[in-house]
C-alpha cells in the first residue's frame, strides 16, 4: 500500500508501524480494519490516522468503502479484521464512552416525518447525557433553524434536514464529527454556510471528519485527507502533500507564444513547452531543479530574447487530478 | 434496561401519531359506545324483545368484543413502536450514540403499553360504567366480575403489545407484523382451539389465556388461570428476548 502520511500529525508515541494500537492523542485510528461480506472485501487493511483538531476528508469514489468504514467506527457493524480506536478509546470496549463525545450523520441525515425538529432532537437528546437537553436550543439557533423548529420535519427541503442533521450531532458537544456526504441536496449557497460551519467547529478544536465525493469542497475545507480506493487507503496526509508529486508545470503568458516556445525548446530540465490558447505552458521533468531556479533561467531567456512577459504562474495540481490518478476507475474495475 | 428518558421518547413518538391514535380510540372506546348505544336503542324500543344495555350479559359481551380489539390495538400500536425507528432510519443514529441497543429496545415496551393501557382502562371503564347504569333493574357485574374482565383486557393489550414490538424488532417491519398477528390472533387463533385432538397444545394459544384471564368467553379452552397466567408470560418473555436479540446482532 502506498501511503503518505503527515508526519507532524503522526502522534510518535502510538508509531503505527509498531502494528499496534496504544492509547493516542489522535482522534480517528485504525490498523487494519477489514470487513468482509461474504466473499468481498469492502475494506482491506485500512490504516487510518485521524489528527485531533483538524478537517479531516475521506476520498473516494462510489463504492470505495467510504460509508462502510463510518458504520465501522460508529459500532453499526463489526469489523472482520483490525484494530479500532475512537477518540483514544479502544473498539469496541470502549465505544460507549467513545461515541458519547461523537456526533454522525450517516449517508443522508433521517427523522420521524411526522415529528418537528425540536422533538426529533428532543429523542436524541434521550439516548444522550442529561445536558443534552439544554443544547436543543442552541443547536437549532447555530444551524439557523429556530423559526422552523416547531415545524414537522416532513415539511422540511433536504437542506434543512441536512442542519438539522448537524443540530442532532452537536447536541453531544461532540470533540468527533463524522459526516458522511453532507453536501449531498444542498444549494450553493447551503454548502457556502455548512463549509462555514465546519471551520468553525474545527476553530473550536473540535475534529470534522467528512467524507464526500465532491473534491473541490474537501479542498476547500479540510486540512488534511485519505484516498479510499477499493477498499484500502490509498494515500492520507495534508492536502498539499497529497497534491505535491504529480507532474509539474509553469503557465507564461507573453507575446507571440509560438515564437517563444521556440525559444524555450532545449532548455535543460524542460521535458515539454506547448502553446496553450496563447499562453505558454512549460512542462518541467523530473530532474528539474526548484521552480525558482527554472523560473529565472525561463524569464532570462525570453526577455533577452525580446519577448515581452505578461504573467508567470506554476500550475497547481488539484485534489481532483490526482484523485483521478490514483483511484481506480470503473471500467479498470471491471 | 429501562431507562425513563427513553421511555418518555417512545410515549412522545407515539403521541404524535394522531391517525393511529384516533384509530385506537375508536376500535375501543367508539365500538362499545356502539353497542351499548344500539342495545340501548333497542331496549327502550322494545324491553320485552330486547336485554337491557347494562347488566351481566351485556357487560360480559362487550368485554369480550373489547378484548378482541384490545388484539388489534396492541398489534398496530406495539408493532409500529417496534418499527418506527427502524422504518424511519433512526435507529441507525441512536445506536451510533454510543446508548445500549438493550436500552433502546427494552424502552419500546413500556412506551407502547404507555399508550395502550390508558385506551384500554378507559373503554374498560366506559363499559363498566354502561353494564352498571344501564342495566334497568337486571343484575349488574359485581366487583370481582369487572376486576377479572377489566384485567383480561389490560392483559391482551399489554401482552399484544409486548409480542408486536417483539416481532417488529425481529422483523423490521409494521406492515407485516401487523398483518401476522391479525391473522392468528383472530383466524388462526380460532381454528386451532376448536381442534380438540391438539388437546393441551391449545393451551399456549395466548388468545385462549387472555380469554381465560379476563372470563369473557362464553366458549373456552380450558385451562387454570395459573397456567394462563404462564403462557402470557412465555409468550411476552419469547417475543422480547426475539426483539432484543435482533436489535442488538443487526447490522445498520
Amino acid at each position: 500500500m502506498s501511503t503518505q502520511h503527515d508526519a507532524s500529525h503522526r502522534n510518535h508515541d502510538a508509531p503505527v508501524n509498531s502494528r499496534s494500537l496504544v492509547p493516542s492523542s489522535l482522534a480517528v485510528q485504525t490498523l487494519g480494519v477489514g470487513k468482509r461480506f461474504g466473499s468481498r472485501a469492502a475494506l482491506a487493511d485500512v490504516d487510518l490516522e485521524v489528527p485531533r483538531g483538524c478537517a479531516f476528508g475521506l476520498l473516494g469514489p462510489n463504492g470505495a468503502g467510504k460509508t462502510t468504514l463510518i458504520r465501522l467506527l460508529l459500532g453499526l457493524a463489526a469489523p472482520t479484521a483490525g484494530q479500532m480506536r475512537l477518540l483514544g478509546r479502544k473498539l469496541p470496549s470502549g465505544s460507549a464512552d467513545a461515541l458519547a463525545r461523537v456526533g454522525a450523520i450517516i449517508e443522508e441525515p433521517r427523522f420521524h416525518p411526522h415529528l418537528s425538529g425540536r422533538e426529533n432532537l428532543a429523542i436524541h437528546a434521550a439516548a444522550r447525557e442529561r445536558a443534552a437537553y439544554a443544547r436543543i436550543d442552541g443547536a437549532l439557533a447555530r444551524v439557523v433553524l429556530t423559526a422552523r423548529a416547531d415545524d414537522r420535519v416532513k415539511s422540511y427541503s433536504m437542506g434543512m434536514r441536512q442542519r438539522l442533521g448537524i443540530a442532532r450531532c452537536l447536541l453531544a458537544d461532540p470533540e468527533l464529527l463524522i459526516l458522511d456526504e453532507p453536501m449531498n441536496g444542498l444549494d450553493p449557497a447551503g454548502i457556502g454556510e455548512l463549509r462555514d460551519l465546519i471551520r468553525a467547529l474545527v476553530d473550536e478544536g473540535r475534529t470534522v471528519l467528512l467524507s464526500s465525493h465532491l473534491l473541490d469542497e474537501i479542498e476547500r475545507t479540510c486540512d488534511a485527507a485519505a484516498i479510499l480506493d477499493d477498499g484500502k487507503v490509498i494515500a492520507q496526509g495534508r492536502l498539499d502533500e497529497l497534491t505535491a508529486g504529480g507532474p509539474r508545470a509553469i503557465d507564461i503568458t507573453c507575446s507571440h507564444p509560438d515564437q517563444a516556445a521556440l525559444q524555450l525548446r532545449g532548455v535543460p530540465g524542460i521535458a515539454q513547452v506547448t502553446d496553450h490558447a496563447g499562453v505558454l505552458r512549460v512542462e518541467l521533468g523530473p530532474e528539474a531543479a526548484a521552480d525558482r531556479e527554472v523560473i529565472s533561467e525561463l524569464l532570462r531567456r525570453l526577455l533577452s530574447a525580446g519577448f515581452a512577459i505578461e504573467r508567470v504562474s506554476p500550475v497547481a495540481v488539484s485534489l481532483e487530478q490526482r484523485f483521478l490518478t490514483m483511484t481506480t476507475r470503473l471500467e479498470d474495475r471491471s | 434496561m429501562f431507562d425513563l428518558r427513553l421511555i418518555r421518547a417512545d410515549v412522545l413518538k407515539l403521541r404524535r401519531r394522531r391517525g393511529m391514535l384516533a384509530l385506537s380510540f375508536i376500535l375501543t372506546l367508539g365500538i362499545v359506545a356502539l353497542i351499548a348505544g344500539v342495545a340501548a336503542i333497542r331496549h327502550a324500543g322494545n324491553p320485552l324483545e330486547h336485554r337491557p344495555a347494562g347488566g351481566v350479559m351485556a357487560y360480559k359481551d362487550s368485554m369480550f368484543v373489547l378484548t378482541l380489539m384490545m388484539l388489534v390495538v396492541g398489534a398496530i400500536v406495539g408493532a409500529t413502536a417496534g418499527a418506527q425507528d427502524l422504518e424511519s432510519g433512526v435507529f441507525r443514529d441512536l445506536a451510533a450514540t454510543g446508548r445500549s441497543r438493550l436500552a433502546l429496545f427494552g424502552s419500546r415496551i413500556p412506551g407502547a403499553c404507555a399508550i395502550v393501557l390508558p385506551i384500554a382502562g378507559l373503554a374498560a371503564a366506559a363499559v363498566a360504567i354502561a353494564g352498571l347504569a344501564l342495566a334497568d333493574g337486571g343484575i349488574s357485574p359485581d366487583a370481582a366480575m369487572i376486576f377479572a374482565a377489566t384485567a383480561g383486557v389490560l392483559t391482551t393489550g399489554a401482552l399484544t403489545a409486548t409480542v408486536a414490538v417483539g416481532l417488529a424488532a425481529l422483523t423490521g417491519s409494521k406492515a407485516a407484523v401487523i398483518a401476522t398477528m391479525l391473522g392468528f390472533n383472530l383466524a388462526l387463533a380460532p381454528l386451532l382451539s376448536g381442534i380438540a385432538w391438539l388437546g393441551d397444545a391449545r393451551h399456549a394459544i395466548a388468545p385462549n389465556a387472555l380469554n381465560r384471564i379476563g372470563h369473557t368467553a362464553n366458549e373456552g379452552v380450558d385451562m387454570g388461570l395459573i397456567t394462563a397466567i404462564v403462557v402470557v408470560i412465555a409468550w411476552a418473555a419469547a417475543a422480547f428476548a426475539a426483539g432484543a436479540w435482533r436489535t442488538q446482532a443487526r447490522e445498520i
